[in-house]
């Protein structure tokens, strides 16, 4: 299984190298009003990915049978302010945190910097967790999903 | 105008739409795993942290095949580069470089702060452009919703803040 999850991630890299979701200016192209190539690429995928779902979650089982598990992602305060801190450090960046691995294999430097900070503050995140749990409704942290 | 990776012209946004929805269908289909990738980031942090929101189940249990995952999307990255006048390191940032024009050690700072918005940013947002943008809005999820409006919001601001009004672009120079 490990090889096919290699895989997919590595499709779907090559895919985001080559749509511009990792390069700069088309990020910045799409933050600007100046260039649809991004929101093609999200709202087709959009678009196609919803029906593909619903099928899949009325038929109910996966194709090799198992159960359908999708778990849902709980509504929070943090859903709102880190949904406004993720995009500033998107326009910072010109990644989201998948172009930001894709941009390492490229043999973008600056993508590395990206990462750490990412990791930074992914650590911190989780360091101050039950500081943050009340002032945004956060659930327990045996609860707190991590999908 | 095309991508910094070898002047490439990009992909149609159809076909790389497309793309990205039978990877998101796949992974549910054949392996039963909701599409994310920010959640990689604290598989990754677990593996140095072990304070008890690092060590909780969800990221154990989700280790095995988020951390392949986020394997796959570097080499996708290398095989792209490979493929298209080879794989060499570069400090290109286009756009910037010829508005905002940091060296190198400026460019690391920038990209290190932007990078903690997207870690903290993230996880309390409990997702990215991929769980919340492409999956949870497809599921028609309340929560993902309001998430891609907020960072897509928070995106433009800065955005439209870096290149209209500290290094104005576009207005007659």
């Amino acid at each position: 299984m490990t090889a096919l999850y290699v895989a997919f991630g590595a499709v779907f890299g090559f895919v985001l190298s080559r749509s511009g979701a990792t390069d700069y200016g088309f990020v910045q192209g799409m933050f600007l009003f100046e260039r649809f190539q991004m929101y093609g690429t999200i709202g087709t995928a959009i678009v196609l990915t919803a029906p593909g779902l619903w099928w899949i979650r009325r038929r109910g089982r996966t194709a090799l049978g198992a159960p359908v598990h999708v778990e849902l992602k709980p509504m929070t305060r943090g859903t709102i302010v880190g949904g406004l801190l993720f995009g500033v450090g998107w326009s910072i960046t010109g990644m989201c945190p998948g172009p930001i691995l894709v941009n390492i294999g490229e043999g973008k430097v600056y993508a590395v910097a990206a990462l750490a900070g990412a990791l930074v503050g992914a650590g911190l995140f989780g360091s101050v967790y039950p500081r943050l749990q009340s002032l945004f409704h956060l659930p327990p942290i045996a609860r707190a999903s991590q999908c | 105008m095309g991508l910094i990776l070898h002047d490439l012209t990009p992909l149609h946004w159809a076909v790389s739409g497309a793309a990205l929805a039978a990877i998101t269908l796949a992974l549910l289909f054949i392996t039963n795993r909701r599409l994310g990738i920010s959640g990689g980031l604290e598989d990754l942090c677990s593996l140095a942290l072990s304070n008890a929101y690092f060590q909780r189940g969800a990221v154990r249990s989700g280790r095995p095949w988020r951390l392949p995952f986020l394997a796959g999307l570097v080499l996708g990255g290398f095989v792209s580069a490979a493929l298209s006048g080879g794989w060499a390191p570069t400090w290109s940032l286009g756009l910037f470089d010829s508005v905002v024009g940091l060296g190198h050690a400026g460019k690391l700072l920038w990209m290190f702060v932007g990078g903690l918005f997207i870690g903290f940013g993230t996880r309390l947002a409990n997702g990215c452009t991929s769980g919340h943008g492409i999956f949870g809005t497809s599921n028609l999820e309340w929560s993902s919703m309001v998430s891609t409006a907020c960072f897509m919001g928070g995106g433009l601001l800065t955005t439209q803040v870096i290149y209209r009004v500290a290094f104005a672009v576009g207005g007659g120079s």
